[in-house]
């Protein structure tokens, strides 16, 4: 399992853990958060420091700006064109990714090419896109697809590749064959790396997405951000830090919720294995 | 299958593919399919990228971005395993620290680069800044992994021959973590490399990055050149993405956990 591009901070130990109990265990993992942003509450709320103004100042600069005065256009551009760019990633690596593990001669030829764009830093790419899609929605989304294809690829490839060889052997006994195997054997088998694979997507997404709007741009949150720095309108600048920051820790939550829903057998059966 | 054809297929069709479409791309540009305006051809990018080879604009740009990757990946590394280490040891202090570490992790490190670039300028430290601040987050838990890894009969035995202290730490729980340690660097790495070329391009910080968009702004006749750095960004992956799969498989070959994954790793390389 070493292997997975992206995971989460596993608490829970089956044995030597402290059982705490009851408030102790719901209040635990509050604490620090909750502490932080007092601690962030008290020690700005007298700054004069002009990069770092009081946090009660950001928050209703942040409603100011984004309900107020419709910066929220901004925030529905970045998403929509991350959400457009990162399916189209998604739907390529995974379907490039089936293909190389189905043809073996395929996969030893574009072996290079992957390996070459996979570890391409992809906000390298950007001033190309710009020199060939102009400076529309179209660089930006085409941007975040390449960027967001080489992760899943690789992991839908690696998965698909790691299924027991056993199973093949029992679906050859069933008469499993074609697409009927695909479905209810390969990309199963494979999902909990093809999720690693689009959970390492997504990040690159994010910071594509960001990175596009911040170069020869007119919208999304990166221009918002650059735009009041530029302007040195600080506060301005740190309301779209904080929605930003808002935005990707939410999506992040939002994949891992679906993940859980989606591969709850998965999850179900490791927990009965005690892995 | 034969080894002779399988010795064919592994050495001489993968650098066919690669000529294959650097061929296809010059075809394709001198055909005029696709615009000499929107995309150079393969021979004027590699002319470019030779040019650029002997030039020393070329290696201080790379030495620009390979020295922020640097001190970036040093700080991540030494905190990571210091932190790491302290919160796998201590469920408690594991528990507190695992929302922090998730909601920093999720924050994604291109959202606080123009508050850096305001405080800090288009230096060297806003770079390195940034890069530990994407790389730290993925890394550390990695560390917790590993040290969570360790097997209990190890832990017993030295225990039972009273190591303990830094000593454990040294010569115990680093081995041990040490797989994890590993994939974890690259994890780290790669989020280095991409952060030092964002600090670049948008924060105008010396290096590849710069180089690319300074290419890109002056205009299309530099547009081969804008394509060779982007070659040589490639390039700069390939060697240190390389060199930590390499260290994967050298250093690691003892530990257990390496043993299926070699079988696993040949011809992706993933």
């Amino acid at each position: 399992m070493s292997r997975l591009t992206t995971s989460a901070v596993r608490v829970s130990r089956p044995s030597s853990a402290i059982r705490l109990k009851g408030i102790g265990r719901v209040l635990t993992p509050l604490w620090l958060p909750v502490l932080l942003l007092v601690a962030w509450w008290a020690l700005s709320a007298r700054s004069t420091s002009p990069f770092f103004p009081p946090l009660p100042d950001i928050l209703v600069e942040t409603w100011n700006q984004w309900v107020v005065f419709g910066a929220w256009t901004n925030a529905v551009s970045s998403v929509q064109n991350l959400l457009i760019g990162y399916v189209a990633g998604v739907l390529i690596g995974v379907i490039g990714g089936s293909l190389l593990w189905r043809l073996r001669l395929l996969r030893t030829a574009t072996n290079p090419i992957i390996y070459f764009l996979y570890v391409l830093p992809a906000p390298a790419l950007l001033p190309a896109m710009i020199a060939i899609f102009g400076i529309g929605d179209m660089r930006k989304i085409a941007l975040i697809a390449l960027g967001a294809i080489w992760p899943t690829l690789l992991n839908t490839l690696d998965g698909m590749r790691g299924i027991d060889a056993v199973k093949f052997d029992t679906a050859r006994a069933l008469r499993l064959g074609g697409w009927r195997r695909y479905f209810s054997l390969v990309l199963p088998g494979a999902a909990p790396q093809i999720a690693a694979g689009m959970r390492a997507s997504l990040t690159v997404g994010i910071i594509l997405v960001v990175v596009s709007e911040m170069v020869a741009s007119n919208s999304g949150i990166g221009y918002f951000i650059l735009q009041a720095q530029a302007e040195f309108a600080i506060k301005k600048m740190w309301t779209g830090i904080l929605v930003l920051a808002i935005l990707g820790t939410v999506l992040n939550y939002l994949f891992m919720f679906a993940e859980r829903l989606v591969l709850r057998w998965y999850y179900r059966s490791r927990a009965l294995h005690g892995a | 299958m034969s080894t002779r054809r399988g010795l064919w297929t592994a050495w001489v069709l993968p650098p066919l593919t690669v000529l294959i479409v650097l061929l296809f791309w010059e075809a394709v540009t001198r055909a005029g399919v696709v615009s000499p305006l929107q995309f150079p051809r393969m021979s004027d990018t590699l002319v470019a990228l030779w040019h650029e080879f002997g030039s020393s604009r070329l290696w201080g740009a790379v030495g620009a971005t390979l020295l922020g990757w640097a001190i970036g990946m040093a700080i991540t590394v030494v905190l990571g395993v210091a932190v790491g280490t302290a919160l796998a040891v201590n469920p408690f202090a594991l528990r507190s620290a695992a929302p922090v570490i998730e909601i920093f992790k999720a924050i994604p490190a291109i959202a606080i680069l123009p508050l850096v670039i305001l405080v800090a300028g288009a230096t060297l430290p806003m770079k390195v800044f940034l890069i530990c601040f994407a790389a730290f987050w993925p890394f550390v838990i990695q560390v917790i992994y590993g040290v969570q890894s360790m097997d209990q009969v190890v832990l017993d035995t030295s225990r039972a021959l009273g190591v303990r202290g830094i000593r454990r730490f040294l010569s115990v729980s680093i081995p041990s973590a040490s797989p994890y340690l590993v994939t974890g660097m690259r994890i780290a790495s790669a989020q280095a490399l991409i952060l030092a070329v964002v600090a670049e391009i948008v924060g105008g910080a010396e290096g590849i990055g710069r180089n690319i968009l300074l290419a890109e702004n002056s205009g299309t006749s530099a547009y081969p050149t804008m394509y060779a750095y982007i070659l040589v960004a490639g390039l700069l992956g390939i060697v240190l993405t390389g060199a930590f799969f390499l260290m994967e498989r050298r250093l690691m070959h003892w530990h257990e956990s390496q043993r299926n994954i070699r079988a696993s790793n040949r011809a992706v390389g993933a």
